[in-house]
């Protein structure tokens, strides 16, 4: 009926009977196949609401839905909500269960009770995407924080999911390795998969989520697209949230004059396209190269005549190919975005890009060209 | 005037002889007054830096000097190091010391030998500037992360250190806290407390430093000025950081127009004002305001500034204004600026000591080519 694949009516949940509602009556909905972000203050209640989404807690009144079935809570019912609803949770420490980082990535699809051979095939699958491999043999203890959440993420993975929950996924994740599981997370959503996130990185978030929900003292008081949202200071204040800077800055140019205040912005391209002086005729080419993992990106570049430019890489096969030569690569992180940003400069740049993940390449120019902008010729190679 | 507080001569530790020192000749000096973002990869060895300035860690080579002295390791000596350098850890869990807040608040200052009434009007105000006086008879077990960290911090303002070093200070905290952590930083600055902040968050530390120290898998890689850092690209990746999105906007949009890079907007009033090229400015009308007599000033100000947004900036101005009408009760000074670039007046309350800071402030959007009025109410 609805494309919602997880919705909540009038949830109601605390920890112990006379404790403080966490939820009060709680009314939220989840769109298939997008990507929600959930903001909020400390204790708003953004964890446990996420415990109520994959049958870890039951609410005390209200329903769960998911794909407009209510949701079960027998023993096998929630194995399976388990499996098709994952959490990431905030701290890697807490969902490490087995000393050995295979073991661990098994943990989940072994208690699915999955054959062997199932269990092996997606545990692999889910190192390759975290870019883990070589670290599966490898005690959990030796790894750094960074390498404990990638491993986290692929025990997650490993019980392929419809839906990924993060919660705050790049808290104590230095910037690097923050953008890289933004962008597993990026991977997983072109395959289908529901991304759900709560961070307290507004910045982030608004580059990032499709929609929005907002949870102010236990109850959602915001659904939709970012922008209402934040045009509604009393309700920004009031949640304990911020405004966007990208959002600020470009109301304070439009109403400068400097450009329309639509389309909204959400990344630093975005704005610098919006208030620069450049013409619209010189942008660079953006060059989109699938790459599979095992292809051989110099010669491939070579036979395309797209050597010595600037080169970004996007996707766990596009670097897992990268890995295995010795080239140079100019933007190991948020790949899209700095390519766009050389086009802008007036450069031509190569995308090394995960073959899933094209078409999420290839619409970071929407933007611009479907604006007025100017126009970024994109070419899939 | 700067003084050196700090300087740290060819520095090595490691946590034992058979693994690779954490601090490989480590030399720094850290320089009084001065807003010091210390920045780096997980693993760099900011946290072990951090230990090593409080005395912790003793390194196996080179030296730490302070105030001109080597670090005397007695234990007399390093509780006079202690009630002197304050460091709030990442993980508020590993400073938890006892089990209601206020007994934790004040565990620091009553081992320093300081009197009960005194103990007790610092603990009052240090909850109090962490917003959590409802917190003071609560069993910590019940408060969230969020909340721990604030109370943490409040140990560490309750020590009234000369050196305040905050590791991930705003790592779990809502956007509205972190600023009023950042606000508490500045107020302490103001205060004369040398401030240290480790972050992740570059974007928020860039706004903030006056001077970055990088540290890269156990060297010192760089230190100083934050510009000439994010200049080279290939450095900021080597060393697991990335860009702010200030920086490389400006550099963007620079190139583009054909402008200077320099001057280096560093937020977003100060980048709005570079490219939006505002022909008239606004007024921040400055209300340098007592918390107890806040809300009356703000009623008999506001009937004559009708209709003006207002901003509050300190912790207690924004306590005594809570139940008004403020459209900027966060990063105020930065918002009220923004409005000036945009032509309009605003009206900004503040606590009496940020007042050096907001004069500051609108002394550096000058430089962006936005001369914006900063008038005192009288």
């Amino acid at each position: 009926m609805s494309d919602s694949l997880l919705r909540t009516e009038k949830v109601t949940f605390s920890y112990s009977r006379k404790g403080a509602k966490v939820l009060d009556e709680m009314d939220i909905d989840i769109p298939v196949g997008k990507k929600t972000a959930i903001l909020g203050s400390n204790g708003a209640g953004k964890s446990t609401l996420f415990s109520v989404l994959n049958a870890l807690n039951k609410p005390a009144s209200g329903k769960v839905y998911y794909k407009d079935a209510p949701m079960s809570y027998s023993h096998s019912g929630k194995i399976r909500m388990r499996s098709e609803v994952s959490i990431l949770f905030q701290n890697p420490n807490e969902m490490m269960f087995k000393p050995y980082v295979e073991q661990d990535v098994a943990y989940g699809p072994e208690n699915m009770k999955l054959p062997k051979e199932e269990v092996e095939e997606r545990v692999q699958e889910a190192l390759f995407a975290v870019g883990m491999e070589a670290y599966r043999k490898s005690p959990i203890m030796k790894l750094s924080y960074g390498q404990r959440k990638r491993v986290t993420l692929a025990g997650v993975l490993a019980m392929r999911p419809s839906v990924l929950i993060m919660d705050e996924p790049t808290a104590g994740l230095d910037p690097q390795m923050a953008y890289e599981v933004m962008e597993i997370a990026e991977q997983l959503n072109s395959s289908g998969v529901t991304v759900i996130m709560s961070s307290h990185d507004t910045d982030l978030v608004y580059s990032w989520a499709d929609e929005i929900r907002v949870l102010n003292s236990s109850k959602c008081v915001y659904s939709g697209i970012p922008e209402p949202f934040y045009e509604d200071y009393q309700l920004v204040q009031k949640a304990g949230l911020l405004m966007p800077s990208v959002y600020r800055m470009n109301r304070t140019f439009a109403n400068l004059g400097k450009c329309e205040l639509e389309p909204y912005p959400h990344t630093q391209s975005q704005l610098s396209v919006k208030i620069s002086d450049r013409c619209a005729t010189d942008f660079g080419v953006m060059n989109v190269v699938k790459v599979d993992k095992d292809t051989d990106i110099p010669a491939l570049l070579a036979s395309e005549g797209l050597e010595g430019l600037p080169i970004g890489i996007y996707g766990m096969s596009a670097r897992t190919a990268r890995n295995k030569t010795e080239m140079s690569v100019d933007f190991m992180y948020n790949g899209p975005e700095n390519c766009i940003r050389k086009c802008l400069s007036g450069e031509d740049s190569v995308l090394l890009c995960d073959p899933i993940m094209v078409d999420k390449a290839v619409s970071s120019a929407d933007f611009i060209n479907g604006n007025g902008y100017g126009k970024i010729d994109v070419r899939t190679v | 005037m700067m003084t050196e507080l700090f300087r740290l001569e060819d520095v090595t530790f490691a946590h034992n002889p058979n693994v690779p020192p954490v601090m490989d000749g480590f030399s720094l000096t850290i320089e009084g007054g001065r807003r010091t973002a210390v920045l780096g990869a997980n693993g760099a060895g900011k946290t072990t830096l951090f230990y090593t300035l409080t005395g912790v860690h003793r390194p196996q080579k080179g030296q730490v000097l302070y105030n001109g002295s080597p670090i005397d390791y007695t234990r007399e000596g390093l509780r006079d190091l202690r009630s002197d350098v304050a460091v709030v850890l990442q993980n508020p869990d590993e400073q938890i010391f006892c089990s209601l807040v206020e007994e934790d608040v004040a565990f620091g200052p009553l081992n320093l030998g300081i009197d009960r009434d005194e103990v007790e009007a610092r603990v009052e105000k240090a909850l109090r500037d962490m917003r959590i006086s409802e917190y003071a008879r609560r069993p910590l077990q019940q408060l969230s992360g969020g909340q721990r960290k604030r109370v943490a911090i409040a140990g560490a303002l309750a020590m009234q250190p000369k050196i305040m070093i905050m590791d991930e200070p705003t790592a779990g905290l809502d956007p509205q806290a972190s600023m009023e952590v950042m606000e508490l930083a500045e107020k302490l600055r103001l205060n004369g407390v040398t401030v240290l902040i480790s972050t992740h968050d570059i974007d928020l530390v860039y706004r903030w430093a006056d001077v970055s120290d990088v540290l890269n898998k156990g060297k010192i890689e760089f230190t100083g000025d934050a510009d000439e850092f994010y200049s080279d690209p290939e450095r900021v990746y080597d060393c697991g950081l990335l860009i702010p999105s200030v920086y490389g906007m400006n550099k963007d949009v620079s190139a583009v127009n054909g402008m200077d890079a320099s001057p280096y907007p560093h937020s977003c009033s100060e980048f709005t004002a570079k490219f939006g090229r505002p022909s008239e400015v606004g007024t921040v009308y400055c209300v340098p305001v007592e918390e107890a007599e806040a809300a009356d000033r703000y009623d008999s100000v506001m009937k004559d500034m009708r209709g003006m947004c207002t901003g509050v900036y300190g912790p207690d101005v924004r306590y005594a204004l809570r139940e008004r009408d403020v459209e900027f009760r966060f990063d105020a000074v930065d918002a009220c600026f923004l409005k000036a670039v945009e032509g309009k007046d605003t009206v900004l309350f503040y606590d009496p000591i940020y007042d050096v800071s907001v004069k500051e402030q609108a002394k550096r959007l000058g430089a962006f080519g936005a001369d914006i009025r900063t008038e005192a109410v009288r």
